[in-house]
């Protein structure tokens, strides 16, 4: 008896410890770190993107009858102010979850085809896109962290499937499209996971309203 | 000719289009300029037109949403002003591709423009900031300015949908350059460093975390107070650049102030006159002490002037002697030599020249002598190697000659000086000396004969002369007679050959002069007189 209320006084101890040592920094401090990483993310997929259609048009894309939709465009996410601002911090933090961890397959494909890519500036792009993994996966770990204290709620993840490296084609044209197309649809997404997340900085940091 | 009427009208209008030169044809390719969103919550697109082809030329645009096919067309073309579509909340969507295109179309036909996508999440370009104030503050005297603004109305920044920064300039109203500054999120801004007294321009901008900087807002003016006059300034230089002089004369006063008061105030110098002597006062003989300042051969009354300026006393020392004296060669020299001072040369000491201040020296110091072991003594001592001299430092046999050859001159010198320096008692005191009686003068003087000079060499052992030539004299009675001694004497050692008496009888022819006075003295009958110096006629 006098055992088992030791390990049970020092699991409690522990676990107070952890918690005190969790709450140390707080989320308002979390969020204001999550949304910089989040923004110098589409900051640099939004110069990627520019690099690439610098030299080579993405002339191949208005060739088709419609454009391709975004491997994510299945997840729901709101369309305008109204509906963005309805949502509840718990959805706000599910939905940038998801958008990230369904591009972390991707971007190793784009990593993977970068390098026999032919374009002038190809190791510049090569590079920033190892960057953006970087960036991508230090944003996945704080928000994982995030979304544990907010509850069981945030930390809900829609899984979108990637149907693979498919969709990139064999020449050098189709390859090319098929990037900027992937570029995009990530600078899109990079945007709303942005977005969101300061939406919810400036919801948590009521006390100071300089943050928003 | 109705019909040949209608034909010839035709062709007339045809002619007459023809002739104006006009040409009518489609409408020109329209381009989509820009377009933009000012909250991301509506936007707005512009067109340019092509050319109208001479026609009323209308204009059109359509969009089309991404993944659907639907062609909608502009819902307002008005609001936003000429060839614009303004799409409303209703109408925006974000994160959707839009696909826009402008159809311009008149009576000859259509002309569509290139299609143009857009995402109205990239395109937000926000109106400037608002409610710019500027206001001039002080912190601890110096001013600055305070810039403080509003973000737009439309932009929702409060609830985090939009994140704006904001970033400001500033100019001087004369100037062309403008000062920059960032001021991130924030809704207010210092600037310091300003010009006293000039007149600033302020303008706020601000852009959205992804998006177009928004246009400058207007101008605020502000005016800077005066905080720093000029002419205080001067004055403050022209103060410390007194100071900064003031301090240097005073240092170099102070590197010179000896030789400055040296200048100013020349020491006094010493006395000239001897005064007390310190080492008398010392002993506590107040006696001594006066009577050292009394100089007693004051006014000289030798009528041979040249003597007084005699420096030094020249001796004649046999050659076997030197070796002796070179001992205390030194001493001999001392005495004559004037103590060198070396500290002032003012000094009221006597002059070396003083015959008196010799002697009288050489009396006090050799009292100090005598205590003192066989040393050479300092120059500062006065030493007298000639009249008094020690007699353990020398040989015997040297010393009294030389004593006496001292004695001899000293007795000559004296002599020819008629005075009686206090040097001279000393010699008759140590020993008796005879002398010779050579003449009487005139003046009832009698001139006394050294008995060197008679003897010859008197190199031999020195003795005293008792030789029968010479008689004793006794006294001199009142009659200024001179009372010689009766005397009989066996031995007769006679130098001379002179008249030797040694009877007892004597011609009294020669002494019928001198008169007896008492009965028991013989008056040079029975003594012995010499017959030369008798038979002189007497003095009176």
């Amino acid at each position: 008896m006098a055992h088992r209320e030791t390990n049970g006084s020092k699991l409690f101890i522990t676990v107070l410890c952890m918690v005190a040592a969790c709450s140390a920094v707080p989320i308002n401090d979390l969020l204001d770190r999550a949304s910089q990483r989040s923004d110098m993310l589409h900051s640099l997929s939004t110069t990627l993107t520019k690099d690439l259609s610098n030299h080579v048009p993405p002339v191949g894309w208005t060739m088709m009858p419609r454009p391709p939709l975004c491997h994510t465009s299945s997840l729901q996410t709101p369309n305008d102010k109204e509906q963005a601002l309805q949502l509840s911090e718990s959805d706000l933090m599910s939905l940038a979850r998801s958008l990230l961890q369904a591009w972390q397959d991707p971007l190793v494909d784009l990593s993977n085809s970068a390098n026999s890519l032919l374009h002038p500036s190809q190791s510049s792009i090569s590079n920033k896109i190892r960057e953006l993994q970087e960036h991508s996966k230090s944003l996945g770990d704080g928000l994982d962290i995030l979304s544990g204290k907010m509850g069981p709620a945030a930390q809900a993840i829609s899984s979108l499937p990637y149907r693979g490296s498919n969709d990139i084609g064999e020449d050098n044209i189709s390859k090319l499209t098929n990037f900027h197309f992937l570029l995009s649809c990530f600078r899109r997404d990079s945007h709303k996971i942005d977005s969101f997340l300061k939406v919810l900085r400036c919801r948590a940091a009521k006390v100071q309203p300089e943050m928003c | 000719m109705k019909k040949v009427l209608e034909v010839i009208l035709l062709l007339l209008l045809l002619v007459v289009t023809h002739a104006k030169g006009t040409r009518y044809s489609p409408p020109g390719k329209p381009a989509l300029t820009r377009c933009r969103s000012p909250e991301k919550e509506t936007f707005t697109c512009w067109w340019e037109p092509g050319s109208d082809g001479g026609l009323p030329t209308t204009y059109a645009l359509y969009y089309r949403k991404e993944s659907s096919d639907t062609v909608f067309e502009c819902p307002d073309y008005r609001t936003a002003g000429e060839n614009s579509c303004f799409f409303n909340k209703n109408d925006t969507s974000i994160w959707v591709n839009y696909n826009i295109t402008v159809v311009a179309t008149n009576a000859l036909g259509r002309t569509f423009s290139d299609p143009v996508d857009i995402d109205v999440v990239y395109i937000v370009k926000p109106n400037p900031p608002e409610q710019v104030a500027v206001t001039v503050m002080e912190d601890k005297g110096w001013p600055f300015i305070r810039v403080s603004w509003e973000p737009p109305h439309k932009a929702d920044t409060r609830s985090g949908w939009i994140t704006l920064i904001y970033e400001i300039r500033v100019k001087l109203e004369e100037e062309n350059d403008w000062e920059m500054h960032l001021a991130g999120q924030q809704k207010m801004f210092n600037i310091f460093s300003l010009r006293s007294g000039g007149k600033y321009l302020v303008q706020v901008r601000c852009k959205p975390d992804h998006g177009y900087w928004s246009e400058w807002s207007p101008s605020s003016y502000v005016k800077v107070p005066d905080y720093f006059h000029r002419e205080k300034s001067v004055w403050i230089l022209i103060t410390v650049f007194c100071a900064f002089i003031f301090l240097i004369l005073t240092w170099l006063l102070h590197m010179n102030s000896r030789s400055l008061k040296h200048f100013l105030l020349p020491p006094v110098p010493g006395p000239k006159i001897k005064g007390f002597d310190k080492q008398l006062l010392k002993n506590g003989k107040s006696e001594e002490v006066f009577s050292a300042l009394v100089a007693t051969d004051f006014p000289p009354k030798s009528s041979n002037y040249e003597d007084l300026l005699v420096e030094y006393l020249e001796v004649y020392i046999p050659e076997e002697q030197e070796l002796m004296l070179e001992k205390s060669m030194d001493l001999d020299v001392g005495c004559l030599k004037c103590e060198g001072s070396a500290s002032d040369s003012d000094s009221g000491r006597g002059s070396c020249d003083s015959h008196t201040l010799l002697m009288h020296k050489c009396d006090g110091v050799k009292e100090e002598e005598e205590r003192q072991a066989k040393e050479a003594h300092g120059p500062g001592y006065w030493e007298c190697g000639l009249s008094n001299k020690q007699p353990h430092l020398l040989h015997p046999q040297a010393q009294a000659q030389r004593q006496l050859q001292a004695r001899s001159d000293d007795n000559i010198s004296s002599i020819g000086r008629k005075q009686t320096p206090a040097g001279l008692h000393s010699p008759a005191r140590r020993s008796t000396e005879y002398v010779e009686v050579e003449r009487v003068n005139e003046e009832d003087m009698v001139l006394l004969q050294p008995v060197s000079g008679r003897c010859g060499d008197v190199e031999g052992y020195p003795e005293m002369p008792y030789g029968e030539d010479y008689s004793k004299v006794k006294g001199v009675d009142m009659d200024n007679m001179l009372l010689l001694q009766r005397e009989v004497r066996e031995e007769t050692e006679n130098c001379d050959t002179s008249s030797t008496v040694t009877t007892t009888q004597k011609p009294a022819a020669c002494i019928h002069s001198a008169m007896p006075v008492e009965g028991e003295m013989v008056l040079g009958v029975n003594g012995y007189v010499d017959t030369a110096t008798v038979c002189t006629p007497p003095t009176y």
